[in-house]
């Protein structure tokens, strides 16, 4: 933390995108039984739009015509759509759906795959029952990782059809195999670690040795890569939202906003529409990206002795490193 | 003669890797008593290790093999036990101590925990709780007088210690009770101060500390059988001494029998009542300590005994023996040993190679040679 300020930057943001979004949740039923009447953190609701919405002129070459897109003013502080509707509401109402995919998909892709993974990797002895499972989970995976990601995604989605729920099952198909790559390799380093075998001297059985000794050592980095996969798959779920196959346009989602406003043509005329949904997903995507970044530095011995090094002046970090050679 | 805890028959173990088969133990059978300290001593290489990792088949297989024999541990054939039933035996049964104490402590769980675990497993076993298939045995009536050890008797349990209170809160009864028996294992293996030690994390004690939590913790499972695999190898030498020390006062307290290897002749002749001699896979040579330093009678063991430089060195030139260790995959057919062997005949080269039999003029009938002029070794300058 003290060695990389990025980090801190990256835990506020991802402290300060979490309470926003648990409060567009709770607030308003919390609200409502407090004051006896809808209460709401969003200036508007999200699909509200005026009607008639206040116009202005806009010209473009020899052409003027009326549009209910305002720029960014003390009312609207992130100006307002081609509806009317308020942006900055827009781009609040869709933080808990994206938020949600983020953090929820990866963790059931994070349970799904690991758990296979700790399967393939802790009982991978050849001709045996559970070797051949192994094998079987690890053909299955090959399979799955032969496709790229997102197509992959987008090609289930598009099956599946339009809608939020057949996204998310679409992520959630091509997601978790690198999760059996990443626990399986994590648990064949850590099952041959001397303190796996002093464990089974002191008859420990198989599967408290698993749960005790296994789990406990292999969760820094399945949580450091965690961290980082949440922007990722934030970020796939936008754009499967963006290609048009994902969630429907009255949801609020910062893929389909993007897309819908550039179907839209809004970016010569509106470009904070589109900049707003964009701003919201590389804001979200870079907080994570900071944290787990920072999350590997702190937990990774290797890299925390890297650290230690390079804060270290590079006059009394010579010594220090042919001493260790 | 009371039943022996451990009997090894012509057990075999083989690696089987890419370049072949290596037969890292073969036909090696010895008993151990009750009480009794077998140290098995020999060069890198020469299946000590693998010896003392079969035995409760804590070897990865594959690659290793067991290929034939027995290992009948308390009347277990552990070697026809299935798989799942292992566990039941290790750590109160049988307990290890290991090469490595850097590695052997889990860097991610307190000395506390670590310890606690063993006990835990234990208790489960004594009071029926956890299937254990060897019911946890009080210390042996020693087969031979030992000086027992002045001054405290630390096995008795202590009275709770008011020393700094624990950061981790105990609540219950038992937790206090567990922790109380923690504190006195670790008293046990003359840890300065177990109050602190407890709280903290391996990665913070230095080697010799960590192996003596590795003695604690294997202690603690109360195990009839004690295999120590060169505890003292990878510390450094005073540390090793104390170690040693410790291990020595311990055999006097616990009376557990215990399969001491080494590759260490000194250290061997310090702990071990019975000592075997490993070549090549094969036990060479088998008998009490004394009677086999003293008149070793296999051309190998000699070899290594006259090599001790602060015995001959004013005999000018240590001798060496000609060749160089058999590739374990290609081992020489008769006695492993012939081609570097100053009294090999033709028939050594036949196969079987010598059985392990009782020496021809030893001073007792225990000391084993599998040699078939051990007459003649006393001869070899």
């Amino acid at each position: 933390m003290r060695a990389n300020p990025l980090t801190l930057v990256g835990f506020v943001m991802v402290v300060l995108i979490v309470i926003v979004a648990s409060l567009v949740v709770l607030l308003p039923p919390i609200g409502q039984a407090l004051v006896g009447h809808p209460v709401s953190i969003l200036p508007y609701g999200p699909n509200y739009y005026p009607s008639p919405c206040p116009t202005r002129i806009v010209t473009t070459g020899n052409f003027s015509y009326p549009t209910c897109t305002l720029p960014p003013s003390t009312e609207h502080l992130l100006g307002t759509d081609n509806l009317g509707r308020d942006m900055l509401s827009r781009v609040m109402a869709a933080l808990p759906l994206d938020l949600a995919i983020g953090f929820v998909v990866t963790a059931f892709a994070a349970l799904l795959g690991g758990s296979l993974g700790l399967v393939a990797g802790y009982w991978d002895q050849p001709r045996t029952i559970k070797g051949a499972i192994s094998v079987a989970i690890l053909r299955l995976t090959d399979i799955f990782l032969a496709f790229p990601s997102l197509v992959l995604a987008l090609a289930i989605a598009a099956t599946l059809g339009r809608g939020t729920l057949p996204t998310v099952l679409a992520i959630l198909l091509t997601w978790w195999p690198y999760y059996v790559r990443l626990v399986r390799g994590e648990v064949l380093v850590v099952k041959h670690q001397p303190y796996v075998t002093a464990a089974k001297a002191a008859g420990l059985s198989d599967l408290r040795i698993l749960i005790r000794h296994v789990i406990r050592n292999i969760l820094e980095p399945v949580t450091v890569y965690y961290t980082l996969d949440v922007g990722t798959v934030l970020v796939t779920f936008s754009t499967i939202s963006f290609i048009g196959i994902g969630v429907p346009l009255d949801v609020p989602e910062w893929g389909n906003m993007v897309e819908y406003y550039q179907t839209q043509n809004l970016m010569g005329i509106a470009p904070w529409t589109i900049l707003a949904a964009g701003g919201a997903i590389f804001l979200t995507v870079l907080a994570f990206s900071l944290l787990g970044d920072g999350l590997r530095d702190v937990l990774d011995p290797r890299s925390r002795r890297a650290l230690a090094q390079a804060a270290v002046p590079t006059t009394v970090a010579a010594p220090a490193a042919l001493g260790e050679a | 003669m009371t039943e022996p805890v451990l009997q090894v028959e012509r057990l075999s173990v083989d690696y089987e890797v890419g370049a072949g088969t290596f037969h890292a133990v073969q036909d090696v059978s010895f008993e151990l008593h009750p009480g009794r300290v077998l140290g098995i001593v020999g060069e890198t290489g020469c299946g000590k290790s693998t010896l003392a990792h079969a035995i409760p088949r804590l070897l990865q297989e594959p690659p290793a093999r067991i290929r034939s024999g027995s290992v009948r541990f308390r009347g277990i054939d552990l070697l026809k036990l299935p798989r799942w039933q292992l566990p039941r035996v290790r750590g109160t049964g049988i307990s290890m101590v290991f090469q490595e104490p850097i590695n052997s402590l889990n860097p991610a769980y307190r000395i506390y925990d670590q310890v606690a675990e063993a006990i835990h497993i234990r208790r489960l076993r004594e009071s029926g709780q956890a299937p254990g298939l060897v019911s946890p045995q009080e210390p042996f009536d020693y087969s031979k007088p030992k000086m027992p050890k002045t001054g405290e008797v630390l096995l008795k349990p202590l009275v709770p210690s008011r020393g700094p209170a624990s950061r981790r809160p105990t609540f219950s009864k038992d937790a206090q009770d567990l922790r109380v028996t923690v504190l006195e294992y670790l008293k046990l293996v003359r840890i300065n101060d177990p109050e602190t030690i407890l709280n903290l994390y391996p990665h913070e004690l230095s080697g010799g500390m960590r192996q003596r939590v590795m003695i604690a913790i294997a202690l603690s499972g109360r195990p009839s059988l004690l295999i120590a695999d060169e505890p003292t190898s990878a510390l450094d030498i005073t540390i090793q001494a104390q170690v040693l020390t410790l291990m020595k006062e311990l055999m006097t307290e616990i009376r557990t029998s215990i399969l001491f290897i080494s590759h260490d002749l000194g250290v061997i002749a310090e702990m071990a009542d019975d000592v075997g001699v490993m070549y090549a896979g094969h036990l060479v040579e088998l008998g009490p300590v004394d009677q086999v330093y003293r008149d070793p009678r296999h051309p190998y063991t000699k070899g290594l005994l006259r090599s001790a430089p602060n015995k001959y060195k004013a005999q000018g030139p240590l001798p060496s023996l000609p060749g160089s260790v058999p590739n374990l995959s290609r081992l020489p057919g008769g006695c492993p040993f012939h081609p570097r062997c100053v009294l090999a005949q033709a028939d050594c080269t036949k196969d079987p190679g010598p059985k392990l039999t009782k020496a021809v003029d030893a001073a007792g009938p225990e000391h084993l040679a599998a040699c078939y002029y051990s007459k003649e070794v006393p001869g070899i300058p």
